[in-house]
């Protein structure tokens, strides 16, 4: 066994035991922090995987941004209107047998398939010039298209979140 | 001449458009009256003249098309191009067909001018009589199935509208619901049973197409005339045409709509219950009679119907005290003649049925109507009796009626169902229990006949006393007068050979079936001594069917009585309708209302799941909560029957 | 290399103009503080530009930007649908929005991006734009459906449909990702040249099946539809009336844009897991309508049924079947948006008058709108000549032609069982005493929205080869 396959083990593992304290956790700061393991172990695949831009995204995005704002919610809710944070866990038998179906049946199938092996590579190759040249040349309606879904998301929860203004 | 027969369609659908347009502003009801028969009455002029035409043209040239635009052209190219054009067929059958809708419904409008005098809906009622007379001129005369199709639900959506004309009136089922049913519960009921047939009806269209590629007649019935029968997809075709035709034209097993249809204004039972829209589903059998010939299995399961509603309907009719409802089952026994007759391969007999049972069907109905009229609107006849003297002319056109459908020669009735019953008797297809069915039918016919006649018209009057019953107006008795003579003389175009007739209905229909005959490989029969003796047979029944009624309730009253004592439960079996609505209700409708409230609406979308997999009394009462405070709760369940239907579809790709 | 070609920009016109009065409408809204009026002419300006636009566009589709959509024919036709679905809600919705006391700009801006993400997902050519289209779409509706911001079944309803949509995103990324990696590419074009060799892949079948469960909770199928009855009821009903019509047939479009003219179906398990979904669909959708009081419900389990009819066409897989969706999915819009459109006049504040009970007697004091009512209730429940026959008609004619009389035979008895539930509602218009009346005065653009709507009906009932003619060459890409 090779460094390679023990690193990435080690990531799957923290991935997958972080991903379950995220929901098994009844309080839901501890599944916050659960889930930066879980980012991080995911980034750590992605690097696994010679997706450079990707990893350094993931951190950035994920664990530097998205995370930071949910746990100041979580916790500034908490201080500010006093609402029980613990979340229960209701059902959970019908969940697990339904969830063990489905993920048996996709394991299952995964492990009966001929993947489709790609050459190995050799050695390390940047992506980053790639990706940017593609979203600005083949990719660049998706681009586009992102922009203004990211702008409708913003409109779409300013328009939740405002305070109401008086009637007209 | 034939490219004015649009103008047979064309007429009708001018006055509902005028009318419906306009008709509320009118206030003469005179001009809504003469605008709403009008119409009719030249598309009737022009139906004869092209009847003549047609007469004079040798016979093979009788049948001719007139496409008026491509009404869908789809998938062209593919091997399923459908092209389907509004395109009128003009033939022996559909111009007979034509006459008897234009010429009949023309009668029935004059007469409804002063029937409806003063309602409120007087143009409404006009409105939808010619929107009526326009679908039906489309179902008979179309050159394909889905322009049959669709007059066949445009009558049924006429149907409903004046099923439901009075709305706001009770109606009495007849046990059935006492009280609480109104003329639109009639309506709708009327309109549902009518969608199973059409179900049939639409698989079959299908099917039709599939299997022949197109759904023109004249395409279908070519392809299919070089076909050799037994092949199961016929039999199926048929079959399903025919539950479409069950659901149409009352027969069992869904029949019960009719009687609840005489909620409607009366001349609409004689046009539409009576004379036209229920022979629709016998004209359709005819006009597929190639069909049919290459499914004889089929053909035999219509003629054990028919027969069989033949005597269901007459045993209910002896029993019912309702004017109209004894007319309705009586309505729905013939047509069960009717298609005793198509199914023993008689098709030219049935259909001349279908010309003689509108006569004077037609005319028993408007007689009705105007002894409803003249007693203000009951309909009881228990409560009626000694009308003769007040009303002659309707008591003379009514017995003429009674006389023809109970077919005593020559009055027309004897002539066209004795042709029937005779074939069924001697044809390959037929058989003697058939046969006795038919002769025992005609005997509960005359029957009953007899008896509405006896307790209506006959006797002392049993109304109260503030009643004085007057003769209908002129509108109503000559429409009256011109049916009776129809109905006396209509036979007369078809006294059989052995009756030294020419036939003639028989052969002018001819060409029209000849395809379907050579299919079935008839054995000719001349002229027999068995059908004398048949003919005097069924005659001598019919009569002892009106001797025995005049006996037992103008001379021998108490007999009525005490028979209804002594077979209590066999009367109360038959005033029931043998339970066939009461079946329905327990075995369709409640378990469907309650499968849709209790199974699929609480159960599977708010319970099964937990209820599934944890099936405890406290996980109801959880759910219960959870609805008051829904969100979570039941999101997560959504979520839950998501990964449930992913589940299914993934192990279902997999192992498939 | 050139990354922008003019033609690009002038086939995509009716996108970029739509794409830009939202904007506009945006800007607008924000420098005139209070006066919603202003988005609202915008918008309806920019919806109707695109709409002449798209008109011009009808010949044969292009494929443009990099092979990332294609403009015109398939996707014009597609559009048509979509601006309409929007032209009608925008019209019905100013008086509505009035009346209901939350008239605001953003509505109409959410509407016209929610109308361009639409037009990306039938548009698509690549599993990236199918993805982007429908999130676009998704996410103006997630707030759409709450905009009635103080009303707790708004709330409910968009946050339903927010975590559920958020779930049905999530399979079909995962979906898109099994697709890539067994192929190779997004592109669907490269994709269906090997798709008889990737349908034995396992993993490419399984990608497919995930694309199938997400597409199927966009258009409401079942098992996925159970966020529909609740979000239909909560939304404001003007948008129920959009999401059913603009939202589902956008959801049809990129399903028969992948399933029908990228992949071969016919013969395949993908084939037969469609027509169960179908079959279920229209049995769970029609039966359980049976039992609604509420109006609203019950037209959102009739639209799951309605969902059934249109997937048989798909699960079909042939040129026919393409053809009838294609044509249910116009007459669905405009007799559906009609209904809509009806019941939201009757309506009151607080949820009122939204139960069958409320339209009895409906014809004596507005003898039209019961007759344009009883137009669409006749045509959903696919009684000719009204434009749902033929739907019906050529969807169940597909699935005949496909070998699945079944799945026909379940088709024409269900939508019998429809019957009774759409006649309730006539009956109760007609025949019934009562005194139900519309809630306030409406104007007439709305009414003549409605009346346009059920104009089409009747003249797509009669003359459906009007518009099946334009659908003949569509079959695949």
């Amino acid at each position: 066994m090779d460094l390679y396959i023990i690193v990435f083990y080690l990531f799957a593992l923290i991935t997958l035991a972080s991903a379950a304290i995220v929901v098994i956790s009844k309080n839901i700061v501890y599944s916050a922090f659960a889930l930066l393991f879980t980012f991080f172990g995911v980034a750590g695949l992605y690097v696994l995987l010679m997706a450079d831009f990707i990893a350094v995204t993931q951190l950035l995005i994920y664990v530097g941004g998205i995370l930071v704002l949910l746990l100041f919610g979580v916790m500034l809710t908490t201080k500010v209107i006093r609402v029980d944070m613990r979340t229960a866990t209701v059902r959970t038998f019908p969940a697990v047998v339904i969830v063990a179906a489905l993920a048996g049946t996709l394991i299952g199938i995964f492990w009966s398939t001929d993947w489709p092996q790609s050459p190995a590579s050799d050695g390390f190759e940047r992506t980053i010039p790639q990706i940017g040249e593609m979203l600005l040349t083949s990719y660049l309606l998706p681009f586009e298209i992102a922009s203004v879904v990211l702008l409708v998301a913003l409109i779409g929860a300013a328009m939740i979140a405002r305070r109401e203004r008086k009637a007209l | 001449m034939f490219s004015y027969s649009p103008l047979i369609v064309l007429f009708p659908l001018l006055g509902f458009l005028f009318l419906g347009l306009a008709g509320w502003r009118l206030r003469s009801e005179k001009l809504i009256g003469i605008i709403g028969s009008g119409s009719v009455g030249l598309s009737f002029l022009v139906a004869i003249m092209i009847f003549v035409h047609m007469l004079g043209l040798p016979v093979d040239q009788r049948k001719q098309s007139v496409e008026l635009f491509t009404w869908i052209s789809t998938f062209t190219g593919t091997p399923s191009s459908i092209s389907v054009s509004v395109a009128y067929q003009l033939d022996q059958l559909s111009i007979l067909m034509t006459l008897i809708v234009t010429g009949v419904g023309f009668l029935i409008h004059v007469y409804s001018i002063g029937y409806m005098r003063g309602d409120k809906g007087f143009w409404r009622f006009f409105t939808y009589m010619n929107l009526f007379i326009f679908a039906m001129l489309n179902l008979v005369l179309a050159d394909n199935f889905l322009l049959m199709f669709l007059g066949w639900e445009g009558v049924g959506l006429c149907s409903y509208l004046l099923i439901g004309f009075w709305y706001d009136r009770k109606f009495d089922t007849g046990g059935y619901e006492p009280g609480k049913a109104t003329t639109s519960d009639a309506a709708k009921k009327a309109f549902i049973v009518n969608r199973i047939g059409d179900f049939g009806f639409l698989l079959a269209m299908l099917l039709i197409f599939i299997h022949f590629g197109s759904l023109s007649f004249d395409a279908v019935f070519g392809r299919a005339a070089v076909l050799t029968p037994g092949s199961s997809i016929m039999v199926w075709i048929t079959l399903l045409l025919f539950l479409g035709a069950t659901g149409k034209s009352a027969q069992i097993p869904l029949f019960v709509w009719l009687p609840d249809a005489m909620a409607g204004p009366t001349p609409v039972s004689a046009l539409i219950h009576a004379a036209t829209m229920v022979t629709a589903g016998v004209y359709m059998v005819a006009r597929c009679s190639v069909l049919y010939a290459l499914a004889p299995a089929a053909m035999q399961i219509v003629a054990v119907i028919g027969a069989l509603t033949a005597i269901i309907a007459a045993t209910i009719g002896l029993v019912q005290n309702d004017i109209k409802k004894v007319l309705a089952y009586s309505t729905i026994s013939q047509l069960g003649y009717m298609f005793l007759g198509m199914g023993v391969a008689a098709f030219a007999a049935g259909i001349f049925h279908v010309l003689t049972h509108a006569f004077f069907k037609a005319l028993l109905f408007l007689g009705s109507g105007a002894v409803i009229h003249a007693l203000h609107d009951e309909q009881n006849i228990q409560k009626m009796g000694g009308l003769r003297k007040y009303l002659p002319t309707t008591y003379w056109t009514f017995v003429v009626g009674a006389i023809a459908i109970a077919g005593i020669p020559p009055f027309s009735g004897f002539f066209s169902k004795d042709e029937i019953l005779w074939k069924t008797f001697s044809s390959d297809y037929g058989s003697i229990p058939l046969w006795f069915l038919g002769v025992f039918g005609a005997g509960l016919t005359a029957f009953y006949m007899f008896r509405l006649v006896s307790l209506t018209f006959e006797g002392e009057g049993r109304y109260g006393h503030d009643v004085h019953p007057h003769e209908a107006p002129r509108t109503m008795t000559i429409p009256l007068i011109i049916l009776a003579f129809l109905s006396v003389v209509g036979g007369l175009v078809g006294i059989p050979e052995s009756l030294l007739g020419g036939n003639a209905v028989e052969h002018w229909l001819g060409p029209v079936f000849d395809p379907a005959y050579e299919k079935l490989r008839l054995t000719p029969h001349g002229v027999e001594a068995t059908e004398y003796v048949l003919m005097i047979l069924s005659v001598g029944v019919a009569a002892a069917g009106i001797y025995g009624a005049r006996v037992v309730y103008i001379r021998r009253t108490e007999l009525a009585e005490l028979w209804r004592r002594k077979y209590a439960s066999l009367h109360k079996l038959l005033f029931n309708k043998y339970y066939v609505d009461e079946a329905y209700d327990k075995l369709v409708v409640s378990p469907t209302v309650k499968v849709s409230d209790g199974f699929l609406w609480k159960g599977i979308d708010v319970a099964v799941i937990d209820g599934a997999v944890n099936g405890s009394a406290r996980l109801i009462a959880m759910v219960a909560q959870n609805i008051r405070r829904v969100q979570t709760g039941i999101a997560q369940q959504y979520a839950t029957v998501f990964v449930g239907g992913i589940l299914v579809i993934l192990i279902w790709l997999m192992f498939k | 290399m050139i990354v922008i070609r003019l033609e690009d920009l002038l086939y995509s016109a009716p996108l970029l103009v739509l794409t830009s009065s939202g904007l506009l409408a945006l800007i607008a809204e924000a420098a005139g503080r209070d006066k919603p009026v202003i988005s609202y002419y915008t918008s309806l300006i920019g919806v109707i530009t695109s709409l002449i636009l798209t008109f011009l566009n009808l010949g044969a589709g292009v494929p443009v930007f990099n092979n990332m959509i294609l403009q015109g024919g398939y996707a014009a036709y597609c559009n048509l649908i979509f601006l309409s679905s929007a032209l009608l809600s925008i019209v019905l919705s100013r008086s509505y929005l009035e009346r209901m006391q939350y008239h605001r700009g953003e509505f109409y801006v959410l509407i016209v991006f929610a109308t361009a993400g639409m037009m990306l997902m039938a548009a698509a050519l690549d599993l990236t734009i199918v993805f982007l289209g429908i999130e676009l779409m998704s996410i103006c509706l997630y707030v759409l459906a709450g905009f009635m911001r103080k009303k707790e079944l708004a709330n409910e309803a968009a946050l339903k449909y927010f975590l559920l949509g958020a779930f049905a995103t999530g399979f079909l990324l995962y979906g898109i990702a099994l697709i890539y990696g067994t192929s190779g590419t997004t592109n669907l074009v490269v994709i269906s040249r090997s798709f008889a060799q990737l349908s034995g892949n396992s993993l490419f079948l399984i990608g497919c099946g995930m694309l199938i469960v997400a597409f199927s909770f966009k258009i409401a199928a079942v098992p996925f539809h159970m966020w529909a009855p609740d979000v239909y009821e909560g939304a404001p009903t003007t948008v129920t009336a959009f999401m059913s019509t603009g939202a589902k047939a956008a959801a049809f479009a990129t399903f028969v844009a992948v399933f029908v003219r990228v992949f071969d179906i016919p013969g395949t398990a993908l084939s037969s897991v469609l027509a169960l979904i179908a079959a279920a669909s229209m049995i769970v959708g029609n039966v359980t309508a049976i039992a609604q009081n509420n109006v609203k419900r019950m037209l959102a389990y009739s639209s799951i049924a309605h969902t059934g009819y249109m997937l048989s066409g798909i699960a079909a897989g042939n040129a026919e079947g393409e053809q009838g969706i294609l044509f249910y999915l116009v007459a669905y819009t405009f007799m559906n948006i009609g209904a809509f459109g009806i019941v939201s006049w009757v309506e009151q504040q607080e949820d009122r008058k939204l139960k069958f009970d409320d339209y009895a007697g409906f014809s004596a004091r507005q003898p039209a709108v019961a007759v344009l009512m009883s137009v669409f209730m006749f045509s959903l429940a696919g009684i000719p000549p009204f434009a749902g026959f033929f739907g019906k008609y050529y969807v169940f004619l597909a699935a005949v032609k496909a070998d699945m009389t079944w799945l026909a035979i379940i088709g024409v008895m269900t939508s019998l069982v429809s019957v009774y539930y759409y006649l309730r509602l006539v009956v109760l218009m007609y025949f019934c005493e009562g005194e139900s009346d519309v809630a306030a005065k409406v104007p007439l653009a709305a009414i003549s929205a409605v009346t346009l709507a059920a104009v089409l009906v009747i003249l797509l009932g009669i003359y459906p080869s009007l518009l099946v003619d334009m659908t003949k060459g569509f079959f695949k890409i």
